[in-house]
């Protein structure tokens, strides 16, 4: 299961297992996302390289247009894997 | 226990081939750590053999067994034409962001959680089979 929620001050919440599917279910979702975000991933329980490259992407494209991402709350294990991809000296991470 | 079963090749089977993967960690008692780590490596080859055999539409087969602290898994794919992740660009994981694209991402982070990856192909069937060691605590 993956969901996407808003919480009430901005912060766009990621939770449950973000995998190849669930990339192509909601890539719009990401895409419809504007001006400067905050991720918070306190839930996140999974992403595989797919997830990695929406999030990437996402960063790109934000940055691009002058706006920033700021990932916050990585559990440790997804936090490594940002490690290993060299995405945490790309990444804004709290 | 040494467990498998076919799925269709296709991103939409990776519910059912997780909820393969969960019912063997729960049976081979594998904790929360390695179990998100092995998922990740299945999910990685698996969506691979997805998108660059495209030769067939034949099921992939999933074969996982444990031996000691290891678990073994594997994934055969039948009438393929040849492909060799190995030729797939290395990522270059110190690149800033305006020269990172994303692929090769998923084999690089394949590689770096597990103990051990072979690719064999022979008779239009091609073999993946990964090791790791699940009695050690990390990624």
């Amino acid at each position: 299961m993956f969901d996407i929620k808003r919480a009430d001050d901005g912060t766009v919440k990621l939770i449950g297992r973000f995998d190849a599917a669930q990339v192509e279910a909601r890539r719009a979702e990401f895409e419809a996302l504007s001006g400067s975000c905050v991720l918070d991933l306190a839930e996140l329980d999974y992403v595989s390289s797919a997830g990695l490259g929406l999030l990437f992407a996402t960063l790109k494209r934000l940055t691009e247009s002058g706006a920033t991402l700021k990932l916050i709350n990585l559990k440790p294990h997804i936090r490594e894997l940002f490690q290993i991809a060299g995405f945490d000296r790309i990444f804004a991470i709290e | 226990m040494a467990s498998e079963r076919t799925f269709p090749k296709a991103i939409g089977s990776l519910e059912e081939v997780f909820n393969h993967l969960d019912a063997f960690y729960a049976a081979e008692a594998i904790e929360t750590g390695p179990a998100m780590s092995l998922s990740l490596v299945v999910e990685e080859l698996f969506t691979n053999l997805v998108k660059y055999n495209t030769a067939s539409r034949n099921p992939i087969l999933v074969r996982l067994g444990r031996e000691n602290g290891r678990v073994r898994i594997e994934l055969v794919d039948h009438d393929v034409d040849r492909f060799d992740p190995a030729t797939l660009p290395e990522v270059d994981v110190n690149a800033p962001m305006s020269e990172r694209t994303p692929g090769g991402l998923g084999l690089h982070l394949v590689r770096a959680i597990v103990d051990h990856i072979s690719f064999e192909y022979e008779d239009r069937v091609m073999r993946i089979v990964v090791v790791k060691n699940v009695e050690r605590a990390d990624v």
